[in-house]
């Protein structure tokens, strides 16, 4: 507001016309000036006059004078009573002043540059606020400078604006130019496409601003689809696309609502998504439809409080299930004959409905005691099962470790962690008094430990026989932990001294995992397997094989990327029929050839946590959360999944981490929360009949606590006939997930480039064919048209090509990394994949300096290199690592105050601790609220200062996926590439 | 030496605790596991059997013994001691009568007790070698008599349950089929009645028809 006064200042110094009544007064005199001024509405002819009228002209010039406008429509209006003339006539009236939002303010005096020459009596403007000139955001006015036409095609348009009767003056003319367009972009400088594309386009529409619009071109048709609008001549792209206006998710994952909408009884989608819900109702319309068409399901996804899932237990009844295609009954099924019969809403099949389950049906045709059955009313229950769906008791949770405890991890510290980390999680493991734990140890020889309960301390014994695995005690190998507590202790306690001296560097991984699976096969449950180095003795011994670049570039790159030795596929496919579930913590600076080791884990429902050059100082929090997590989250064992769906329609592919038992059913030895697997359908008929396709998941488990359960999620969607349809009822989140497990799992028999260009190759022809849906119809010319469901596609897509586990060559990530991200990404559920995609950025020094909300200040950036300023300080945040990076020129005390007084040294040894002050307080605060938001990973926070390479390069830069990297387009080029490819 | 332990209830057979990890070195642990489930659903359809007994099946022996509705049984070797294997089921049943007795008819999904499977555990390592001083001290206690307990075998006593199976369809198919003769046999007599007077009847109705023509034509 502190512009307005000078203004008001200078208005008040002008001649005085008329002292009162300001309206009737000023009238004639303003109207005659007025229609003097009319007929040359020249720009560059400056009027001298000091009278009012000058505003006149500038009325129907609309940008350059919105600089005068606004001020005059200030909320700070001179008195009326004063004894000037024109600025209270000039007063827009009060329904125009809260149109004028404060911040264009900030760009008003730029605008000034035009109107300074109209009013001479507002000279000092500029320098008044220096601070608003800076502010001035450059991407409102590059748009306008670069537009020199605009005026023209404004007076246009405004030149027939009604010449008001002379008797409402210059206020009136003003509400006459100014009334079809809010202001806001009036100020914004991109006026003229503003007008042609923004007026007409629907709400949806992200049409925005290019600098040669077809005005005028637009209809009144309503589109169903948003755009970008893209330079008219195919030469010149790079000046035909803002960078600024490029669509980014930068609210996170939307999950579209017609899923839950149209069928308000579909389970959460947090445990069922489908890439659309609008299912084809024919091959050809599949074949059209050029995105995969699949699901993704968690079934185990924690529920927010008051959310649990519905147990429900049939007890003597047994489960209502249908005779014929054995789903489970569901919201969705019908009740017919007076309630004595129900029809399967997947196979239409007539069952009969058991006595003990039977229930009357109202006028409605509803169950009478439909509100006390959550299997009716609710997508998503929990049956008890009854003893039929055991093939054995239920089996107690089983953790068995596997620890190399050769000279790489005690150096790395990783056993003394471990270590540290199992003994403080014995008391929160799952199962109560059942739970079953047990531990091997391996150098170049085996070692077992003897933890029976009546010991005090645990016994050892070394097999050092490779060639042929016996294991030395038929029992106590593997021990009830309520039972040998004590035991256990004193072996955690002791496990890192006993070997503190060991100085072996072999490691006998692959007869060790066989002695494991001994001890195991009995019960199955958990192996968490701990490695830091290449597996050399043995069965199973491996190779350095990684570094040879040759193979890069050629046919063979892929095979780094399988397993070599058929061994580890074979073990997997061992453990999985015992129900045993393995997980791998590698932590090794050399290559510890994790596609062999994570193939373990891979095929038997398991995961894979890679610690790059791990050492305990560094990564000891890190390796300590997820260990915890991996031992205290509620996991299911033993378990089967199955996805049923109606008639017509055929799972044909699974992808994620399991091993497939039959053509349908996943084998599961342990499942949790954090692990989803998607999968892919076809029709099976050429024409689908059905109006309803549904969808069901079975995950037949047992808990921890020893209850057989069956957890179910129903879900239904429409059928279509309509292309358009399809696409708007697409959900990104899925169609990203699915593809990038799509494009991971290519890689491995294909080079990485063609599992990029596969992504690309679909979403150009899938925009193709949105494109020819629309092309006739309305006039798109040269822009680029997506359906708003996937308006963040291309951007996922470009961040999948840019991932770890995809991008580049040999030199842009290391072989182990790549591998660990792709066996991760092959289990992340969606919203943890989104966000590993495209990061969030967050500026933070403005919250840390003034003590303000945190959701206000801190804002989600684009993950661009002009996002970053070197007078900030910025958190980087992919949910498995937060990198904080300090510009090169933030304050020193700001810095002091956060890293404390080695601020200035190397910051790859500095770590971030809370300190005594405020600042620091607020930091740390901000990092625990990211940790918490999401805690199946523990994010490392590791510091960058700008420009300190290759800390900055590796951390920050190589995962700004809007820039250029490795090789990658950018941002902009990728939609420009896209673009022209849809358009060939 | 105990092979595999079982408690189930009688009233429906309903698996109430296993014993963890049994099986471990058995060929064929599913085969008898089989048999134990069909021994069990024979006791629930109430058949009044002993409440001790001991089975033959195969190399290995069952010895069950029955407690408020619940049954406790275990599998051991031939060459084991009766003695023992009944002090193993006491052992057990003492203690599961402790901790769920209160409970047995209240669970409603199989397994409920699934937690007693560590006490089946530890308390079968007890009695896993015979020669330990507490098991011969077992041996020699005399006050535990298990010479009456019936000894069968496992075909004779899954087969009563079929022979009586048997019994009972061969009746009601009696049954069913002395109802059928019955109503065909009624339905044969009615036949032969009005085969035998129908002639008559028409004869007699000619007649009538012929005095009624008669008198009227005249």
């Amino acid at each position: 507001m502190g512009t307005e006064n000078p203004n008001h200042a200078n208005n008040y110094s002008r001649p005085p016309q008329n002292n009162n009544s300001p309206f009737s007064s000023s009238r004639p005199v303003v109207g005659s000036q007025a229609s003097a001024f009319r007929p040359t509405p020249v720009l560059s002819t400056p009027p001298s006059g000091p009278e009012v009228s000058t505003f006149r002209p500038t009325a129907s010039y609309v940008p350059p004078t919105t600089g005068p406008f606004q001020r005059f429509s200030s909320p700070t209006p001179p008195p009326h009573t004063s004894p000037i003339g024109q600025p209270p006539a000039m007063r827009p009236p009060p329904t125009m002043r809260p149109q004028m939002p404060p911040m264009h303010m900030g760009s008003s005096p730029l605008s000034m540059n035009g109107a300074v020459n109209l009013q001479q009596s507002q000279p000092s403007l500029g320098p008044t606020n220096p601070s608003a000139v800076r502010a001035a955001p450059s991407s409102a006015w590059p748009g306008y400078t670069a537009t020199p036409p605009a005026p023209v095609s404004h007076k246009g348009s405004y030149g027939p604006a009604p010449p008001q009767p002379a008797a409402s003056g210059s206020f009136s003319s003003h509400q006459g130019g100014y009334g079809p367009a809010p202001p806001q972009q009036a100020a914004s400088g991109s006026f003229s496409s503003h007008q042609g594309g923004y007026g007409p386009a629907p709400p949806l529409g992200m049409y925005v601003g290019g600098p040669t619009p077809p005005a005028g071109g637009m209809s009144g048709l309503v589109e169903d689809f948003s755009s970008l609008s893209i330079g008219s001549v195919p030469g010149s792209f790079d000046a035909g696309l803002d960078s600024k206006v490029l669509p980014r998710p930068l609210d996170g994952d939307v999950e579209p609502s017609s899923f839950a909408q149209m069928y308000p009884m579909n389970c959460n989608s947090r445990y069922l998504r489908l890439t659309t819900s609008a299912i084809p109702n024919s091959q050809s319309l599949v074949s059209r439809w050029h995105l995969p068409l699949g699901a993704v399901v968690c079934p185990l996804a924690e529920a927010p409080e008051g959310e649990e899932v519905p147990v429900v237990n049939f007890a003597t009844t047994g489960i209502v299930r249908c005779r014929r295609c054995r789903t489970y009954v569901n919201p969705y099924v019908t009740f017919t004959d007076g309630g004595r019969k129900w029809r399967c809403n997947i196979c239409a099949l007539l069952n009969d409905v058991q006595n003990d389950y039977f229930a009357q049906l109202d006028a409605t045709g509803r169950r009478i005691d439909l509100d006390q059955r959550p299997e009716l009313t609710k997508g998503c229950v929990e049956f008890v099962a009854p003893a039929e769906y055991m093939v054995r008791p239920p089996m107690p949770p089983l953790y068995f470790f596997l620890i190399d405890v050769s000279i790489n991890s005690v150096r790395s510290g990783m056993l003394e962690v471990i270590a540290q980390t199992i003994k403080s999680c014995l008391d929160k493991l799952p199962g109560s008094t059942r739970t079953q734990i047990g531990f091997i140890t391996f150098d170049s020889t085996i070692h077992f430990y003897n933890m029976k309960s009546s010991l005090t301390q645990p016994q050892m014994m070394v097999v050092s026989d490779l060639d042929d695995i016996f294991v030395p005690l038929p029992d106590d190998l593997l021990v009830n932990l309520s039972e040998s507590r004590s035991v256990v202790d004193a072996f955690l306690d002791s496990l890192p001294s006993m070997f503190q001296d060991n100085v072996n560097v072999e490691s006998a991984f692959g007869p060790a995992l066989k002695a494991a699976f001994m001890v195991m096969s009995q019960l199955g449950g958990k192996l968490l397997i701990f490695q830091s180095t290449l597996p050399s003795l043995g069965v199973g011994r491996l190779r350095l094989r990684g570094d040879d670049i040759r193979a890069y570039g050629t046919d063979k790159e892929n095979a780094l990327r399988i397993p070599e030795d058929p061994f580890y596929k074979q073990m997997a496919a061992d453990f999985t029929k015992y129900q045993v579930a393995v997980n791998v913590y590698a932590v090794s600076d050399k290559y510890t050839d994790i596609a062999s080791l994570g193939t373990l884990a891979k095929y038997t429902g398991g995961q894979v946590y890679y610690y790059p050059s791990f050492h305990a100082a560094i990564h000891k929090d890190k390796l300590k959360h997820e260990l915890a997590r991996d031992l205290t989250r509620e996991t299911a064992w033993e378990a089967v999944m199955r996805i049923r769906c109606g008639k017509g329609v055929r799972f044909t592919s699974y992808h994620g981490n399991f091993m497939l038992r039959s053509t349908d059913l996943l084998a599961l030895p342990a499942v949790d929360c954090d692990k989803a697997y998607a999968m892919q359908f076809a029709l099976e008929e050429t024409l689908l009949t059905t109006q309803i396709v549904y969808f069901q998941v079975a995950l037949l488990h047992t808990s921890s606590c020893g209850e057989r359960r069956i957890r179910v999620h129903t879900a239904a969607a429409s059928v279509v006939a309509d292309l358009g349809e399809m696409y708007r009822q697409a959900d990104t989140g899925a169609i990203v997930s699915l593809l990038g497990r799509l494009a991971i799992e290519k890689s491995l028999s294909y080079k990485l480039e063609e599992a990029r260009n596969a992504i690309q190759l679909r979403i150009v022809k899938a925009l193709k064919e949105y494109r020819n849906l629309y092309a006739v119809q309305h006039r798109v010319g040269t822009r680029m048209i997506y359906p708003d469901s996937l308006k963040y596609l291309l951007l996922y897509a470009l961040a999948l090509c840019k991932s770890t586990a995809l991008r580049g060559g040999y030199a842009d990530s290391q072989l182990d990394e790549r591998c660990a991200a792709g066996f991760t990404m092959m289990a992340l559920p969606v919203k943890k994949m989104l966000k590993l995609l495209y990061p969030s950025l967050l500026r933070v020094d403005e919250y840390l300096v003034k003590s303000d909300d945190f959701e206000k200040l801190c804002r989600r950036l684009p993950l661009a290199a002009q996002s970053l300023d070197s007078r900030g300080i910025y958190i980087y945040d992919d949910g498995f690592r937060l990198v904080v990076w300090f510009g090169q020129m933030v304050s020193p005390d700001i810095s002091r105050n956060l890293v404390g007084e080695d601020f200035a040294a190397d910051f790859s040894r500095v770590s971030l601790v809370q300190r005594e002050n405020e600042m620091s307080r607020k930091l740390m605060g901000i990092i625990k609220k990211l940790r918490e938001a999401d805690t199946s990973y523990y994010p490392l926070c590791h510091l960058v200062r700008q420009g300190e390479q290759p800390r900055e390069g590796f951390f920050l830069l190589s995962n700004l996926v809007e820039e250029q990297v490795g090789g990658m387009n950018s941002y902009v080029d990728w939609i420009l590439q896209i673009h022209r490819q849809v358009q060939q | 030496m105990v092979k595999l332990t079982m408690i189930a209830r009688v009233t429906d057979g309903l698996p109430l605790a296993e014993g963890l990890d049994d099986g471990r070195d058995l060929q064929d642990a599913e085969f008898y596991k089989q048999q134990v489930k069909a021994l069990f659903k024979n006791l629930s359809r109430g058949q009044n059997e002993a409440s001790r007994m001991s089975v033959e099946t195969g190399p290995y022996i069952f010895h069950y013994i029955i407690e408020g509705r619940v049954c406790y049984l275990t599998m051991c070797d031939r060459a084991y001691p009766k003695k023992l294997a009944f002090q193993y089921l006491e052992d057990l049943k003492n203690e599961f009568e402790r901790g769920y007795g209160n409970q047995i008819e209240t669970a409603a999904r199989p397994y409920a007790f699934i937690k007693f499977d560590t006490f089946i555990q530890r308390t079968k390592k007890l009695y896993q070698d015979t020669r330990t001083q507490r098991n011969i001290a077992k041996l020699n206690d005399e006050l535990y008599e298990v010479h009456q307990i019936m000894t069968r075998n496992v075909q004779e006593v899954l087969g009563v349950g079929e022979k009586l199976d048997q019994v009972s369809q061969m009746s009601s198919r009696l049954t069913s089929e002395s109802r059928v003769y019955a109503d065909k046999a009624r339905d044969l007599n009615r036949q032969a009645l009005i085969r035998k007077w129908a002639p008559v009847a028409i004869v007699l109705g000619v007649v009538i028809l012929l005095f009624w023509a008669r008198n009227k034509i005249w």
